[in-house]
């Protein structure tokens, strides 16, 4: 089964908490423990402040949630002034990915798109 | 009878020696010894078991035994530093006050952060102690699901109550031991090779995360630089996983804040 969830904002930190709780749902569903559940919550936090950091003026931000049975996968993404993705070894990349399976983001005409993907550590168990 | 009264009566005349020798030479000792952290440490071990038997009152109350042990512990370290052994009356006696008063505090300060209905603080009492259950049962993080199955309640309503969770001040239940002998950490971060050094930032970093108190610290380099769970680290500190998701929260927040105001 998937479903896919999308929630968009002004590009303003202080509507990162509706991604938060968006996020902690959607992780529900795709059954991901607890302790994975809170990561993706501070995976998704550190993507759209990263995305609204270089959001070009009055841009909107788009959180996709999508999931199967045990991976969710998330896409922040918004318009941005920024000509270069976030730097991979900034401390925020690094935090994203120690966060999640998968990381990455780029640049396309013009809008910044960060893609996480985590994958139950339940399966294979 | 008195808590301190069921801990201490049951100590061996030897126990009580030992006790009187480590305070007598903890305050002799001069605040900079490194020994006299020992001589500390000792101490409260000498008295968790007065602590865990306080925090029993408190338990069914929302709250992880793990956290509220740890908050009681803060009220024992306030009574050993503060303790004076010529007026007569034990520690045990004097510190049972001192972690009550922290553990009332921890309860009254959590209330005062956020407003919880008290629908909510019952959903969340009952998820708590779900969710350490599992953990326990399954010998890992148990999911929403497993949760609201165990309860007989919805997913949504397990959600509602890790997302009040997560919004608790815990400001003020930091045991801020500035315990600078202890290793691992600052040679972490002093290490050429770790993965540390490899961040852009790291040179406006290092002063935020040195100024993070020891356990953040520690639990912010297990995280992201050791890749350890936070149910793994919530093991290896002896606290609650959800306690660990709090703290990183935080930290990230603080380490952000930090480095905008550069």
């Amino acid at each position: 089964m998937t479903d896919i969830v999308t929630v968009t904002f002004a590009a303003d930190t202080q509507n990162v908490a509706l991604a938060r709780t968006v996020a902690a749902a959607m992780a529900a569903r795709a059954d991901l423990p607890l302790d994975q559940l809170e990561d993706v919550r501070l995976a998704v936090d550190e993507a759209a402040t990263e995305v609204i950091s270089s959001a070009a003026e009055g841009a909107t931000v788009t959180c996709a949630f999508d999931h199967d049975d045990s991976v969710l996968y998330v896409t922040v993404s918004a318009p941005t002034s920024a000509t270069e993705p976030p730097s991979p070894t900034s401390f925020g990349w690094t935090v994203l990915s120690a966060l999640v399976d998968s990381a990455t983001a780029e640049i396309i005409d013009g809008t910044l798109s960060i893609r996480l993907q985590v994958s139950s550590d339940l399966v294979d168990v | 009878m008195t808590a301190a009264a069921q801990e201490t009566g049951g100590w061996s005349d030897d126990q009580r020696r030992h006790e009187h020798l480590l305070l007598d030479e903890f305050h002799r000792l001069a605040e900079s010894d490194p020994r006299r952290l020992q001589v500390r440490d000792e101490l409260i071990e000498l008295h968790l078991p007065l602590v865990h038997h306080l925090v029993r009152r408190y338990r069914d109350r929302g709250e992880s035994t793990e956290d509220l042990v740890q908050v009681g512990t803060v009220g024992l370290i306030k009574a050993i530093d503060g303790f004076d052994a010529t007026r007569g009356v034990e520690l045990s006696t004097y510190a049972t006050p001192t972690i009550l008063g922290e553990i009332k505090r921890h309860f009254r300060d959590r209330t005062w952060a956020v407003r919880v209905p008290r629908r909510l603080q019952e959903l969340q009492r009952q998820v708590t102690t779900a969710s350490e259950e599992l953990t326990t049962e399954l010998q890992r993080s148990p999911t929403v699901r497993e949760i609201a199955e165990r309860l007989d309640i919805s997913q949504a309503d397990v959600l509602d109550a890790l997302e009040a969770r997560q919004a608790y001040s815990t400001d003020s239940i930091e045991p801020e031991r500035d315990d600078d002998s202890s290793p691992g950490l600052v040679a972490t971060l002093g290490d050429e090779d770790s993965a540390f050094d490899a961040i852009d930032e790291r040179e406006t970093l290092r002063p935020l995360i040195e100024a993070l108190p020891e356990r953040e610290r520690r639990i912010l380099m297990l995280r992201f630089f050791e890749d350890k769970s936070q149910s793994e680290i919530a093991e290896e500190l002896g606290i609650s996983q959800m306690h660990v998701s709090r703290l990183l929260a935080r930290t990230l927040g603080t380490l952000r804040a930090g480095m905008t105001a550069e």
